[in-house]
């Protein structure tokens, strides 16, 4: 009786509103400015708010129209033109076209644009390091934005591109209303603006730290959205997302830990979502080291680790192992030469490695990160595994870390890192996004290796037009770069999601985040 | 009394520009710098040398001895100009005003800190004082067993266990936040209890109470023992005295020797503890919010130094060190009202 009547006085509040949907994050966005972000979070909640030209269809890399209905290049892909959707009005009423799209473009390319705010802290470098620079820069790949008339935007280029449109296409460059930047000026993107843009949702507020709340667009070129409103609260730590699942005080979440699985499925309440891999951990070898830059030694290491029993110990299912730098989502640039998955022979190994001249083995550091990331969840005990496997053939491993962003930085120091553990997150669905990311001109100087035929090829690459074509070249790319053993992938991991089993119509992005207008809630109490 | 509170208030500023160039050099000396946290596996040499740059990160940290160049064109003079001007600066990625955050989050750490000590005051301050009146009891053990447990107990492990059995298991109370994901209440202190009440939404105000319970209960476990425990000890030492031998002998009785005599000399050395104990709840409240998703303080200042957002760590770590200063000034005081022979001149 006690216990009835202590229940019934600790839960006499309202239950949430039937079709208001509930997400749980795993922190708070950084800004609601397009183009002035790179956390996964703020992309998320800008997917609601923001739309783009381009759009991926569900669940896939493969474009389809957003803002833009179609685009098409000239034959070399110097020059994009894209035609705009008709008709499409921002959420404070303004019209969006041409003069919108080259607004918000000129304010992440052009240095000086007169609302660009870089003297108050904006600095979009996402859009920097996509397109490779800025206006005035010799290495920007856009060279002129231009309103052919009120519908048609065309970009000129710099240098051939054919994987523009997926660029523009990222999460990070939602169009948003001219008319509520310049109101907002310097303020906007923070909780005392209103970010406006055309997408499903429209924002009402952002209490930081706490939840972002947005209710539906009724007028929606789009999929209008199936639910009342949407809240997206800020629960930092995994564990407690968990619980809040459980608890139904949230409706669906991203970004548990492996672990979490049998969890999920032993709760009848609960369907587990395995994201689509859009991402790798690898290790990086350092060529300054004098052991590494022997090719056998290189090619030793990767031999002797077991990848795949590393993968099924720490990934719990939630990972694949194979030998592409691309996740399985791009498995069409791989090439047909080379083994789907690498080889582990400690014994041949351990031959290898004597053969190198090193029958005795040595002593080498290895640096594992301090911070779970979605490619490595655990680390620390990651890194001890590889250790193990690669003292089982002789070489001693000295297992090193350090605060997160020092890591960042030591890696590209001199001498750099021995080998050490980091990994990719895609932005984008082209193959030249994984590539050119660390075997790029602009790439972390970790490995001191970067042969002239690799930039040649990222450039052909980048100047392919069409699936074939790109193929060609980045399956030469893969080659290269596995026989060169500097860069071995590790794992391409399955972030794990969860939703209640009423939450129906989620159909997760390999790149990340999604608008959750196609999300219903059948019966939900 | 008054001069003695304006010398206090002085020195309390001099330690505040003392605290803003010791946090101010001492964030920038962590290794690894805010550009590169910023752009986390995307920062290349050349990308964060140039995000530092546009940062204003490659300037001077207090003078600029640069030939020609303004020797105040450094980092901290325009923090200071800033500073005199009310302005803390932004977030470096977020450009919020490290004022506006402050002023939200503030209200949050403040709520939950004093809901953990009105707690650990409630069953701390029984406690000790029933171990003490029955030393070597069941009582005295058992309030001895639970404050080492809730001194010992790791605070997020704490948090994670009563969220799952209060919140997942018995439905009871929320796992997390500060409201539910139903109530809307616009903030008028920031204090949600409060708010609810002044907005007149007595609904709201319960519902704020329910998300409190938890993450009080779990912030307030080791301040709860500590008290307990120094309760205990005071007490003990107080009644072994002449004077409440003394009192015994002219006939009080036991109730009135206790509260009277005994416990309000013993509550000196209690009421030090909770003065330090406030900058221990503040210190606390890192953990605790992240495991509740508390936007307060804490968490703020966490996830900042992480990402090295020097602005961020210098607004807070200097409010904090201001609130830390004003309470002890007013435990200092307390001590007067507690013993008249405390005289403050």
């Amino acid at each position: 009786m006690k216990k009835l009547l202590l229940t019934a006085l600790l839960t006499t509040l309202p239950t949430a509103g039937a079709a208001t949907l509930v997400y749980g994050a795993n922190g708070d966005p950084v800004s609601l400015e397009p183009g002035n972000i790179t956390d996964g979070i703020s992309i998320l909640v800008q997917h609601q708010i923001y739309d783009t030209l381009v759009a991926f269809k569900d669940g896939t890399t493969d474009t389809e129209p957003g803002l833009a209905t179609k685009w098409t290049s000239n034959a070399n892909a110097t020059q994009w033109t894209f035609t705009l959707r008709q008709g499409v009005k921002f959420h404070d009423g303004t019209a969006f076209n041409a003069d919108a799209v080259v607004y918000n473009f000129s304010r992440w390319w052009d240095p000086k644009h007169p609302q660009g705010f870089r003297n108050q802290g904006r600095t979009f470098e996402i859009w920097g390091q996509l397109l490779g620079g800025y206006k005035g820069d010799a290495t920007s790949v856009v060279k002129n934005i231009v309103k052919v008339n009120n519908t048609t935007v065309r970009f000129d280029l710099n240098k051939s591109s054919s994987v523009f449109p997926e660029v523009i296409g990222a999460g990070y460059f939602g169009i948003a209303s001219p008319t509520a930047i310049k109101k907002d000026g310097a303020k906007y993107g923070t909780p005392a603006s209103k970010p406006i843009g055309t997408g499903p949702f429209i924002f009402q507020s952002w209490r930081t730290g706490d939840r972002v709340t947005l209710t539906p667009n009724k007028t929606y070129w789009g999929t209008k959205a199936k639910v009342d409103g949407l809240i997206i609260r800020a629960i930092k730590d995994s564990s407690q997302r968990l619980n809040e699942l459980k608890a139904g005080t949230i409706d669906f979440t991203s970004d548990l830990t492996p672990d979490a699985l049998r969890s999920v499925q032993a709760d009848r309440n609960l369907t587990a979502v395995k994201k689509p891999s859009f991402n790798v951990g690898f290790l990086s070898l350092n060529n300054r080291n004098q052991y590494i830059k022997n090719d056998k030694v290189r090619e030793a290491i990767s031999m002797a680790i077991n990848r795949k029993a590393i993968v099924d110990a720490f990934w719990n299912g939630l990972g694949i192992s194979n030998a592409s730098f691309l996740p399985p989502v791009l498995a069409w640039a791989n090439s047909k030469n080379v083994p789907a998955t690498y080889r582990f022979d400690p014994a041949a190994a351990k031959k290898m490695l004597a053969d190198a001249g090193y029958p005795n083995g040595f002593s080498i550091d290895l640096w594992y990160m301090p911070v779970s990331r979605p490619y490595f969840p655990t680390p620390k005990p990651i890194a001890e595994a590889i250790a193990a496997d690669l003292s089982a053939i002789g070489i001693k491993v000295n297992l090193k870390t350090e605060d997160w962003a020092k890591y960042l930085e030591s890696r590209n120091k001199e001498p750099g890192f021995d080998m050490y553990m980091i990994g990719w997150t895609g932005d984008y669905g082209d193959p030249d996004n994984f590539y050119g990311a660390y075997y790029g001109p602009t790439a972390s100087d970790d490995i001191n290796w970067n042969p002239a035929e690799l930039q040649r090829l990222l450039e052909q690459g980048r100047a392919a037009v069409g699936r074939t074509a790109k193929a060609r070249v980045y399956g030469q790319l893969h080659e290269i770069t596995y026989k060169a053993n500097y860069r071995l992938p590790m794992v391409h991991s399955q972030p794990l999601a969860a939703a209640r089993t009423y939450v129906r119509g989620w159909v997760p992005s390999p790149l990340g985040s999604e608008a959750f207008n196609n999300i219903s809630l059948v019966g939900k109490r | 009394m008054g001069s003695y509170v304006i010398r206090r208030l002085l020195r309390t500023l001099l330690v505040m520009i003392g605290i803003s160039v010791v946090v101010f050099a001492f964030v920038r000396s962590i290794p690894g710098d805010p550009a590169t946290a910023l752009l986390g596996e995307r920062a290349t040499p050349a990308a964060a040398a140039a995000l530092r740059e546009q940062l204003g990160l490659n300037k001077p940290w207090f003078i600029n001895f640069g030939n020609l160049g303004n020797p105040l064109d450094a980092q901290y003079p325009r923090y200071v100009a800033g500073l005199l001007q009310g302005d803390l600066g932004s977030g470096l990625k977020s450009n919020i005003p490290v004022r506006d955050e402050l002023a939200s989050r503030f209200p949050a750490t403040a709520e939950l800190s004093i809901a953990a000590l009105l707690f650990a005051l409630l069953i701390g301050l029984p406690a000790g004082i029933i171990a003490a009146l029955r030393r070597n009891s069941a009582w005295d053990n058992l309030a001895t067993t639970v404050s080492l447990v809730g001194v010992s107990m790791p605070v997020f492990w704490l948090g994670l266990l009563l969220s799952y059995f209060f919140a997942v298991r018995l439905g009871w109370l929320p796992p997390s936040a500060r409201l539910g994901n139903e109530t809307v209440l616009e903030p008028v202190t920031g204090f949600y209890v409060l708010d609810g009440l002044l907005r007149g939404q007595p609904a709201a105000a319960w519902d704020a109470v329910r998300h409190l319970i938890l993450p009080a209960i779990a912030l307030g476990s080791i301040p709860l023992a500590i008290i307990a425990r120094i309760t205990r000890s005071s007490l003990l030492d107080v009644l072994g005295q002449d004077y409440v031998r003394t009192a015994r002998a002219k006939g009080l009785s036991a109730r009135s020797v206790t509260l009277k005599h005994a416990l309000r000399n013993a509550m000196l050395p209690v009421v030090t503890v909770i003065g330090l104990q406030a900058g221990a709840l503040l210190g606390g409240a890192v953990l605790t919010e992240t495991i509740f998703s508390w936007p307060g303080l804490g968490s703020w200042v966490y996830d900042a130094i992480s990402l090295r957002d020097y602005p961020v760590i210098q607004g807070g770590v200097i409010f904090a060190a201001l609130v830390v200063s004003v309470v002890n000034l007013l435990v200092d005081l307390s001590y007067a009202t507690l013993d008249p022979r405390i005289q403050y001149r």
